[in-house]
């Protein structure tokens, strides 16, 4: 026999009065046993719950028990008037306790804000759960990395698409992503470069992105056709209906696009990122990649059909690997002697909803599940930090109020009665605190994106979410908190507060550990806050063994062809004779801007290094420094086959002398390969997170490339006119592309943004949580001082010194803040090498002026809010504070 | 019996209790209103009206009826006190008089 649910029954049951129970009971499961008749059990259940939920109603609670009601309001509305009036006494106190908690309160919400856009990502497709993006799970056979033995990768065959689809049952739609490369779009006299997306007609069936016009079953049904996103539009079309207009793309060469249609900009929770769509078939060389399984080179995904069988269909797309690559991997087996216990390659899959979080592989704004769980600690310290100052002070606070208990007790006063009214006063500091945490939050809000690179707003849905978390949160700090305190106060014997014997002195006993907890945790965060800081300006400052200052990157705009190194003879011509331009220079990518590296084997050993295609005025403008031999020159002919490695690489290769060596990277039987005529200082190509590693230079266009970045090195302030006078000479020497510059060093500071991202999320809660620990400090300075009032009038008469008095009262802070550092100093030293200093290979040691800087900065902010009350009571006329006995 | 004002939900039930006679309770009303008017009340507005009207002695109540799909439990039947028999009449009687007040009206579509 089905039950109406229980928990709504005992919770109506708790609501109404007595007297009415039974007769409501009965209708809400008559009319339940009727709804499983007529609408069956779920139904019934869902309408069992809507009914009773409407019956919480004033109309059915406000009957309740009359009598107990009445002396329930008359005392809840004196513990308001208490709580206020208490509240109203220490404006100080309540002051610190408000505005640490909403501190903490307003941290705690953002970061509420921060994990709950993580996990929207994506959520907005219908489909969502039956789109997957298929990802390569291959062994690497060339490059055996014990630790790490497969690539995982979310690029695969172009072919795979359009054969899964028509092969697998399984398979409703599917259709190739790949974006980001930029391209050179026209429009009129608008020129730009924008990232152009390939994809095919299945994607705009599958995804749930909104269309603002046209018909997206028509979409990219013809070669010809572009979509784009509203802001592409405005900015091409301004105001006119961009349907039907043409796009110049120079995809390979320049092409007419008709736009048919306009698509809404994706959100910012959104993994896949577009601005124009054009047909997968546009992309270079692509009938020869359709048939080909053995490149790697668009991601795509698939939908499966409503009810399909994922473990079926993750069987047969292993069948598809067998069917097409089986051929090409027994190759591979053979070549590298693969064990056959070793899985070659599979297909894996991610289901969309998961890709953000999915940090195995790159992926645009692919995020770290751990980021949130850090925020996460990070709150929670922030707010038990805020919450040890309530503790701290109500309990420091509390003999000022045993007076007050002993006289609730006497008249009658239950211990629960007492709890309860201590409860309500925590309870009413704690919504004062969340009004304040709200707006709070709303202020730092632009800062906090801007610090997480996120893009949060705030609209009504989740303002809804928001303010229902923070009052759960508020209520739960709100009853931690306030419990010790009112469990302890209310505890008092009567007998004993109200005959005065006991000390007058306000105990500090329990809440000393606190503070030192309290203390213990800022300080952490502060070390760890610190090393980073240091972290990142060595990174910032570290000499990289090239110069990075005053460097202009321009991309050349003409893709890979030979007229872009004729473009960049052009500009250095052009810019000759100019003072304020030192060296013109192109190469095949700039710092940060991609790079490639090649395998090559030589006397039977895989080696590899990284390849620049550069020309011969590179090392001038980079300030690389030549060890031997010399550098590239025009006039020598043999030079396109020459070339300049650096240190690491002539370690690797075990060289003595290195000028007389030849480096046969192509594998040419015929000859012995490329000369050496050079050899640079090792200088950091690639981040500081890798070691320098094998790399050389070369002029041969053929085989390393084509150059498509221009590199610029400017005389020291001359900038303003030295960029004008580049910008001419890009424009007469490049017709019709648009000129874009950023400057070296700041495409070099841009690797580490997400550790400049942590080192601010840091030393934002850094500062957070030193500034309430602070305050937590200072009141409790301040309660010392009260205490010891008499002692110092005494002291004082005997003739102690303002500054003797001013060390007795503050060395307990100094002690404290030792014992914290102490605590903190190998905690956060842990935290650091463990998680953060990991990632880089070039590292500060964690010296002791780490720890020596933080402990003054900690013992500075200890003092600082100690001082004020130390004055205060080291200075107070001892006639006052003796006179009253 | 002028001084009390009655709302249309609260008339609405006063005159379900008196058409339902011995048979008056929650779902029972419920059902009738469905049936008669067509009109989906909700139980827990049945219920609170009801007990306003108690508290207003146009209905009194008692408890009674238990049966097997209520899970044992009574049901609480009301009925009209005499008071509530005058409001009703008395309300009947002021309609009455007013509508004969409306001069003739030609409906036209």
């Amino acid at each position: 026999m089905h039950q109406p649910p229980k928990y709504m029954q005992s919770l109506l049951e708790r609501l109404c009065p007595e007297y009415l129970w039974e007769g409501i009971a009965g209708d809400l499961e008559e009319q339940f046993y009727y709804d499983i008749e007529e609408l069956g059990y779920k139904k019934a259940r869902q309408n069992y719950f809507w009914n009773a939920v409407k019956f919480i109603r004033p109309g059915i609670l406000m009957r309740n028990k009359f009598k107990l009601r009445i002396n329930n309001t008359i005392m809840i509305s004196n513990y308001f008037k208490i709580a206020g009036r208490h509240m109203a006494r220490r404006k100080l106190f309540t002051f610190i306790n408000a505005f640490g908690l909403s501190i903490g309160l307003a941290f705690a919400l953002l970061i509420y804000l921060y994990i709950q856009d993580e996990h929207s990502f994506d959520e907005f497709h219908v489909n969502k759960d039956r789109i997957y993006r298929v990802e390569e799970y291959a062994y690497r056979a060339w490059d055996p990395d014990p630790e790490n033995p497969y690539i995982q990768s979310p690029w695969l065959q172009t072919p795979f698409a359009p054969t899964v689809k028509e092969e697998l049952a399984e398979v409703e739609f599917a259709a190739r992503f790949d974006t980001g490369e930029e391209y050179v779009v026209k429009s009129g006299k608008k020129i730009f470069t924008e990232p152009i997306t390939f994809t095919d007609p299945d994607f705009f069936k599958m995804f749930s992105f909104s269309v603002i016009s046209g018909n997206k079953n028509e979409f990219l049904k013809e070669k010809h056709h572009a979509i784009i996103t509203e802001a592409m539009a405005k900015k091409y079309f301004n105001d006119v209906d961009p349907l039907g207009a043409t796009l110049q793309i120079d995809i390979d060469g320049e092409k007419e696009f008709e736009v048919i249609g306009v698509m809404q900009n994706p959100p910012a929770n959104s993994s896949l990122y577009f601005d124009i769509l054009v047909n997968q078939t546009h992309r270079f060389n692509y009938e020869r990649s359709l048939a080909n399984w053995s490149s790697f080179n668009t991601p795509t995904f698939v939908q499966l059909r409503k009810g399909a069988d994922y473990a079926q269909f993750f069987d047969n797309l292993q069948g598809i690997r067998d069917k097409y690559m089986s051929e090409r991997l027994a190759r591979s087996k053979e070549r590298y002697s693969i064990p056959d216990d070793v899985i070659q390659f599979e297909y894996h899959t991610t289901r969309l909803d998961n890709v953000h979080l999915n940090n195995a592989m790159y992926w645009h704004k692919v995020s770290d599940p751990q980021y949130s769980y850090i925020l996460g600690v990070l709150a929670l310290l922030i707010i038990i930090i805020a919450a040890i100052n309530y503790i701290s002070l109500a309990l420091t606070t509390s003999t000022l109020r045993s007076t007050e208990v002993g006289v609730r007790k006497s008249i009658g006063a239950s211990k629960n009665q007492l709890i309860s009214q201590f409860a309500v006063e925590s309870v009413v500091l704690v919504f004062i605190s969340l009004i304040l945490g709200v707006i709070l939050m709303y202020l730092f809000l632009p800062t906090f994106n801007d610090f997480t690179g996120k893009e949060i707003k705030l609209n009504y849905l989740n303002l809804l979410e928001i303010v229902g978390f923070a009052i759960v949160i508020s209520l739960s700090i709100g009853l931690m908190a306030g419990a010790y305190p009112a469990f302890f106060l209310s505890s008092f014997s009567p007998t004993k507060v109200l005959k005065g014997g006991s000390s007058t002195k306000v105990r500090a006993g329990v809440a000393r550990p606190l503070v030192l907890l309290q203390f213990t945790l800022s300080t952490t965060l502060l070390i760890s806050a610190f090393v980073m800081y240091q972290q990142m300006k060595y990174i910032t400052t570290k000499d990289l063994g090239f110069n990075k200052d005053q460097v202009l990157v321009v991309p050349i705009q003409l893709g890979w062809t030979e007229e872009a190194n004729l473009a960049v003879e052009r500009v250095r011509n052009n810019l000759q004779n100019e003072p304020n331009i030192v060296s013109v220079s192109g190469t095949t990518s700039s710092f940060n801007r991609g790079w490639s590296r090649y395998g090559y084997e030589i006397d039977g050993e895989n080696k590899k290094a990284y390849v620049w295609a550069v020309d011969p005025s590179y090392m001038d403008a980079m300030g690389i420094e030549l060890l031997e031999g010399r550098n590239f020159s025009p006039s020598i002919p043999s030079d396109t086959t020459a070339l300049i490695v650096n240190e690491a690489l002539v370690k690797d290769m075990g060289w003595e002398n290195p000028l007389e060596e030849y480096l046969n990277w192509r594998e040419d039987t015929a000859s012995l390969g490329y000369k050496v005529i050079g050899v640079v200082k090792d200088y950091h190509f690639r981040s500081l997170e890798s070691e320098i590693e094998p790399m050389f230079l070369s002029m041969d266009k053929n085989e390393v490339g084509y150059y498509t970045t221009l590199l610029i090195k400017l005389k020291a302030g001359s900038l303003p006119t030295a960029l004008e006078r580049v910008e001419k000479a890009f424009n007469e020497s490049i017709a019709d592309k648009p000129f874009e510059y950023t400057f070296l060093d700041d495409d070099i500071q841009a690797q580490y943004a997400s550790f400049e991202r942590w080192m601010n999320i840091m030393g934002f809660s850094t500062l957070f949580a030193l500034l309430i620990s602070g305050l937590g400090l200072f009141g409790l300075a301040g309660i010392n001082a009260i205490n010891r009032t008499k002692e110092i009038g005494i002291r004082k008469v005997f003739g102690a010194p303002v500054s003797a008095i001013f060390i007795l009262i503050n060395k307990q802070f100094v002690f404290m803040a030792l014992i914290a550092f102490i605590i903190a100093a190998p905690l956060a030293s842990f935290l650091m090498n463990n998680w953060w200093l990991e990632d880089f290979k070039f590292k500060i040691e964690m010296g002791w002026s780490v720890y020596v800087l933080s402990f003054l900065i900690g013992l500075t902010v200890a003092l600082l809010t100690v001082t004020y009350h130390g004055i205060r009571a080291a200075r107070l006329n001892p006639s006052n504070t003796l006179r009253y006995e | 019996m002028s001084n009390i004002y009655l709302g249309e939900f609260e008339e609405l039930m006063l005159t379900m209790v008196g058409i339902l006679k011995e048979a008056a309770y929650g779902n029972a009303i419920v059902e009738e209103v469905k049936t008669q008017l067509e009109r989906k009340v909700n139980l827990s507005a049945v219920h609170v009206t009801l007990y306003r009207l108690e508290d207003k002695g146009l209905l009194k109540s008692f408890m009674g009826g238990a049966t097997n799909e209520r899970g044992g439990r009574r049901k609480r039947y009301f009925e009209l006190t005499s008071a509530g028999i005058k409001v009703l009449q008395s309300l009947q009687e002021q309609r009455m008089k007013l509508w004969k007040l409306v001069p003739e009206l030609k409906f036209s579509i």
